[in-house]
């Protein structure tokens, strides 16, 4: 009966579990030849000054390009970096008014509209037809 | 395998030109300890030997990261019990099967297993040892199947000496109570 509560010593160190036969004979090679190539190991250079700074560089540039922009933006709109142009503060402006040539050429418009219709009209055009085709 | 023969090989691992060949060596070294503790953990020969190729799969792929402060057999067998949990789990999980009915799930193994020798006592204590819980049963099998060290063990589980030693007393008490019921 005592054998019969060891259990474990009746057992001994077997699981009683098998493999197929030879199958730990030649299992080493068999891996061994599945292992993937091992790809060389990236060396990584030490960071030059340049390289550390660049970034910083790269974005003061950036911003400095933003600020031109801007400022381009800011003449063309006729404002300047001391506030509005106006032909007090900007003899070029103020002589360009003052050219009646300047002002006939490039400010009041040659054509009004109603010379327009009154051309069309002239030439026959049908305003029913240009009013209502589709 | 003597210290000194160890230490080459570590130091061949870590040699680019001669890392294949070394590693080849470990695989010869340690395909059976870490087969026997596989199948032991999911009782089917099959799913051992896909784990058992993972492990080295991994072992190889991690190979360049093994600093050699632990044993290589200590860091194998890491793998591997990490490897056999995982597939556990990943089988409870597809069978919808809670950790209490996992017990159930690993005697349907071992009675469908036909890698085995035939005794009856031994599927018998198969079944009293599936019926442990996980950590329990690696403690178990190893200490009982493997006669491994309990600071080796410790190693590997990172679990205290004094807690493997109650762990494995009371695993045995478990077995021992599994076949006075059953008898």
């Amino acid at each position: 009966m005592k054998q019969d509560l060891n259990p474990l010593q009746q057992v001994g160190r077997m699981d009683g579990m098998t493999v197929p036969d030879g199958y730990f004979r030649g299992f080493a090679e068999r891996m061994a030849s599945e292992l993937p190539d091992k790809q060389p190991a990236v060396v990584e250079m030490p960071r030059s000054l340049w390289q550390k700074t660049r970034p910083y560089i790269y974005l003061a540039a950036m911003f400095a390009g933003i600020w031109c922009m801007l400022q381009m933006f800011a003449m063309m709109g006729g404002t300047g970096v001391s506030g509005a142009i106006t032909p007090d503060n900007n003899p070029v402006l103020a002589d360009a008014i003052e050219n009646d040539s300047f002002m006939d050429d490039y400010y009041y418009m040659a054509v009004d509209e109603y010379d327009l219709y009154d051309d069309l009209y002239a030439a026959g055009m049908d305003w029913n037809k240009f009013m209502y085709e589709k | 395998m003597p210290e000194t023969e160890m230490s080459d090989l570590i130091a061949r691992l870590r040699d680019p030109e001669e890392v294949r060949a070394a590693f080849t060596q470990v695989i010869a070294l340690y395909t059976e300890p870490l087969y026997w503790q596989i199948r032991r953990m999911v009782q089917n020969h099959d799913d051992a030997n896909d784990l058992l190729q993972n492990v080295f799969m991994k072992a190889w792929a991690s190979i360049d990261n093994f600093r050699g402060d632990a044993r290589l057999s200590t860091w194998l067998y890491k793998i591997a019990i990490n490897e056999s949990l995982t597939f556990l789990e990943h089988e409870r999980k597809r069978g919808g099967v809670s950790l209490d009915d996992e017990t159930t799930m690993l005697i349907h193994s071992i009675e469908a297993d036909e890698w085995v020798d035939g005794d009856e006592l031994r599927l018998e204590l198969r079944k009293a040892i599936v019926a442990l819980p996980e950590k329990q049963r690696l403690v178990f099998n190893m200490k009982y199947f493997d006669d491994m060290k309990y600071e080796q063990m410790s190693e590997i589980l990172g679990t205290s000496v004094g807690a493997l030693k109650a762990s494995y007393h009371h695993a045995v008490k478990k077995i021992e109570q599994y076949f006075s019921g059953r008898s």
